[in-house]
């Protein structure tokens, strides 16, 4: 039987497998599908990706295929970074910027060739591709109905993959990108700062592909999460997401609510000598006159998540927020990522305190707990990196 | 590195790119002009039909020309000779009772003033004072409030604005109202707030939309009246044609220095490390340079780069550009003096209007929507050799139409037949005022929208390279985060039209272009 949905969310392919499993019926609206929350616990769920593996699916992710003579030119126009320089079979972490500077969205870019690539993010992009391509020899595809994906992730994520007759990913480095199977490639790719992968196939072979993975998952404790869990994990991994550390400046109705890379840490991703692209005449400048904001790691006393706390310097004057703060389980600590406005978080980096709010069995207290800006991801482990991947 | 060949490349020798290259030229820069055409001029030339006949290409009158540019490139100096002629116009009605407007004045053919001569006084008052508020604007790069009010530049640029608005209010508080009330406003309503729609209100709905996408109902075209009355609104006509006000303009560039390079178009522009580097002609012979500024439309412009290096923003405003050409020239060689319906000679030695109502200008607009022709197209002609004898020979005339209302993106193409359906149109509407004009034609040139975009490289051969609508004018001409002339890569600069201020013969674009790249520091 058909459903047939008016208005509302859209399903992605694997969503006959996730209703059934899902306990928590907490469902969210990820970029117009309909994407867990949770299936089960958090905790659980949490827990799985960094001591067993997980899925979840990342179907509703954007995908674009840019493709031509000009593909190249056309990427490199777009995106801060010199994807020259990212070799066949690669993929890279990229952001790209509107005319201001302004970040408009960060993703990955998958390297098929000098005339191929595929570009995955949060936000619609076609019409702004199409704009960036006008002029250019070179096709722009919005493959976001076409392509399912799901992430697999945690320690033994290498092991699940082995079992289910795709050891070849062995030799898979991190960032590695290959067609493992004919319509199926797998990146060595995550949001979880851990081992994991992320598989790719048309719409019409998802569900084989879930069951293919979930036949070979329990004996590697393998379970399906939602994006909670996840959340923990990338801001452990210190990782940035749109909306929540920066706005999309597309979407941002407000002046100046719009970060540049270099605000936003990222300054070794912009490449000045790589020729024009979009918004580099604006970095320039700002390079220049100084950045107005800075985004830092920071480990925040106590164990209260300090998710949207204010910043202060000298416990008296405002001079930033968090923008993400959980208590991180692996590291036990306190963890946030956090917006200074300049020069605090880069020139000025001690006396800051996050205010914090405890309530305690109906009686609220406000505190002031000291913060320490961190350079290091918060979970950094071995195995994420190791090639080939230990079993666990 | 090779030192450059030149300080500074001037894409195209249309008069505001000869402006451009006079100003730098004078302050010492060394400067080369490349012309794709065999001669300068763009489209300010004359050109020669049979039997040696000298006639206006396509524009034939100056309104425009600003004293500053007049004065500073030493136009009609023994330096640059050029001699002009004060015409008067003449609104022409069919039944002979037509309109004439000498400085400013409503007058009847018999030269009793016009009976609505008050209130069509009263409004051109107005209307110079307005045009005279919005002048002072135009010789400047426009105001910008990058970099808000802590950065010199940015206070002394707002500073302009200060002073517009201390002028605004210094004209008193009706006036202020008034200017405020109608600037952003429609021609239509603001002339019959004060003038029946007869002839007179005719003529100035026609001048308020020559060249313009637009009928006199359209929003901003108060603006573009305006601008046409920048100089007080009269017309003259230099003696020895149009072609006359290029060669000052030439004669004056060379004086200054410049070197002036025609018969050679350029590929692009070269940009190396995000500076703009010289040119590569068409024969691919590169020329480098430590600046380039081009006189071409903005889009050319910024194709002659390319657009890999401009923003996707940039490129995107470029693409929705409006620039839609409305006004097409008819060039006739008459074997003969035509006679007009209720008035002499003399009089028709005039800038001779067929606009004989306001109304009659909207409805002439409306087939252009359509990609039609219209049947009663809008007219400005002259007769320059009734006034220049020097022209013509063997008793002939010649008859400069320009022909507004006709649309670039004609329904089923410009070809040879649209053109002498174009021909037909303009000879039987000339007819109605002048019987038997049409058996002294000899010799006709057409030349359409595409025809004038084909020659001088103008996009959709708009006279102004880009509609001068409220949305492409002062800070946002060409476009938002265009308006200073940088184009780009550093020390590439806008020259033309498509720049602020805009159009018609002022010289001012390719001035003011220059200035802010001295101010720039590029060379």
């Amino acid at each position: 039987m058909t459903k047939h949905v008016p208005i509302g969310l859209v399903e992605t392919p694997f969503q006959p497998r996730l209703e059934a499993l899902s306990t928590a019926k907490s469902w969210t609206n990820w970029a117009g599908y309909v994407s867990p929350a949770t299936l089960d616990t958090v905790e659980f769920e949490y827990f799985a990706i960094r001591n067993q593996t997980t899925l979840f699916d990342i179907s509703p992710m954007h995908k674009y295929r840019i493709s031509g003579p000009d593909a190249l030119e056309v990427v490199n126009r777009l995106v801060t970074r010199d994807v020259a320089k990212l070799r066949d079979g690669r993929v890279g972490y990229v952001l790209w910027c509107d005319e201001e500077g302004m970040v408009i969205d960060d993703g990955t870019m998958f390297r098929y060739s000098e005339t191929d690539f595929r570009l995955c993010c949060q936000e619609p992009m076609y019409t702004w591709l199409l704009d960036t391509a006008w002029g250019f020899d070179a096709e722009i595809a919005d493959e976001s109905q076409d392509i399912a994906a799901l992430s697999l992730q945690g320690p033994t994520s290498f092991s699940l993959l082995q079992d289910a007759g795709l050891g070849d990913v062995a030799e898979m480095k991190p960032f590695d990108w290959r067609e493992i199977e004919p319509d199926l490639w797998v990146s060595r790719t995550g949001f979880t700062g851990d081992l994991g992968y992320e598989l790719w196939v048309p719409n019409g072979n998802a569900l084989d592909l879930w069951d293919r993975l979930w036949a070979s998952g329990s004996h590697w404790g393998l379970k399906a999460i939602g994006f909670e869990a996840l959340n923990i994990c990338r801001i452990e991994a210190g990782f940035v997401a749109a909306g929540f550390d920066f706005q999309p400046v597309h979407t941002a109705m407000r002046l100046r609510r719009g970060r540049s890379p270099l605000e936003l840490g990222f300054a070794k991703m912009v490449d000045f000598t790589k020729g024009h692209f979009n918004g580099r005449r604006a970095l320039l400048k700002q390079r220049q006159t100084g950045l107005r904001y800075h985004l830092r790691k920071i480990d925040i006393g106590g164990f209260k998540p300090a998710d949207g706390a204010l910043i202060y310097y000298k416990k008296k004057n405002e001079v930033g927020h968090v923008t993400s703060g959980v208590w991180s389980p692996t590291t036990k600590r306190n963890i946030a990522l956090a917006e200074f406005k300049a020069p605090f978080g880069e020139g000025i980096t001690d006396d800051l305190w996050a205010e914090v709010y405890v309530n305690e069995e109906g009686q609220w207290d406000k505190r002031l707990v000291p913060v320490t800006i961190e350079d290091k991801p918060f979970f950094i482990n071995s195995r994420a990196r190791a090639t080939p991947p230990r079993p666990f | 590195m090779t030192t450059p060949t030149y300080d500074a490349i001037v894409i195209g020798a249309g008069h505001n790119g000869l402006a451009a290259a006079t100003t730098l030229a004078r302050k010492g820069k060394s400067v080369c002009v490349i012309e794709k055409n065999e001669t300068a001029g763009g489209m300010a030339r004359n050109t020669t039909l049979a039997g040696g006949i000298q006639v206006p290409e396509i524009a034939h009158l100056l309104y425009n020309l600003h004293p500053k540019v007049t004065k500073e490139l030493g136009l009609g100096s023994a330096r640059a000779p050029l001699e002009l002629r004060k015409l008067a116009s003449v609104s022409l009605s069919e039944d002979g009772n037509h309109a004439i407007i000498r400085d400013g004045k409503a007058e009847m053919v018999d030269g009793r003033p016009h009976p609505e001569a008050a209130p069509f006084a009263e409004l051109m008052r107005r209307l110079t004072l307005f045009a005279g508020l919005l002048g002072q604007l135009s010789t400047k790069s426009p105001p910008s409030f990058e970099g808000g009010l802590t950065s010199l530049n940015a206070l002394t640029e707002l500073g302009g604005l200060a002073k517009l608005g201390l002028d605004l209010k210094r004209i008193g508080k009706k006036d202020m109202r008034e200017f405020l009330r109608v600037l952003l406003s429609n021609a239509y309503d603001l002339i019959l707030d004060d003038l029946e729609d007869s002839p007179l209100a005719g003529a100035l709905a026609a001048d308020a939309v020559r060249g313009a996408y637009a009928g006199p109902r359209s929003p901003g075209t108060v603006f573009t009246l305006m601008y046409r009355m920048g100089q007080g609104g009269g017309a003259q006509l230099p003696m020895g044609g149009m072609g006359a006000v290029s060669a000052a303009f030439e004669t004056a560039a060379r004086a200054a220095g410049a070197e002036i390079l025609t018969g050679y178009g350029v590929a692009r522009v070269l940009v190396e490390n995000d500076h703009a580097a010289g040119v590569v002609l068409e024969d691919g012979t590169r020329i480098s340079a430590r600046a380039v500024l081009s006189n071409t439309g903005p889009m050319p412009a910024m194709m002659l780069a390319g657009a890999k290096h401009y923003d996707v923003e940039a490129v995107r405003r470029m693409r929705n550009q409006r620039c839609k050409g409305s006004a097409a020239k008819v060039n006739l060689v008459l074997n003969g003096t035509p006679e007009f319906t209720g008035h002499n000679t003399d009089l028709a030695a005039s800038r001779l209007l067929i606009a004989p109502s306001a109304t009659y200008v909207e409805r002439a607009f409306n087939p252009a929507k359509y990609g039609e022709m219209p049947e009663n197209p809008v007219i400005e002609a002259i007769i320059p050799s009734l006034t220049d004898p020097t022209l013509v020979k063997d008793g002939r005339h010649v008859i400069s139409a320009v022909v507004t209302s006709v649309p670039y993106g004609l329904e089923g193409g410009w070809n040879d037949a649209a053109r002498e359906r174009l021909a037909a149109i303009t000879i039987a509407t000339l007819e109605k005022y002048a019987p038997g004009i049409g058996a002294l034609v000899i010799e006709k040139q057409v030349l359409s929208p595409a025809c004038i975009e084909a020659r001088t490289g103008a996009p959709g051969g708009h006279w102004h390279h880009a509609e001068m609508g409220i949305d492409q004018i002062l800070t946002v001409r060409p476009a938002n985060g265009m308006a200073h002339y940088r184009f780009g890569p550093e020390g590439y600069y806008l020259c033309g039209a498509g720049a602020h201020p805009g159009g018609d013969v002022t010289g001012l674009a390719g001035r003011n272009s220059a200035m802010q790249l001295l101010k720039d520091g590029v060379l």
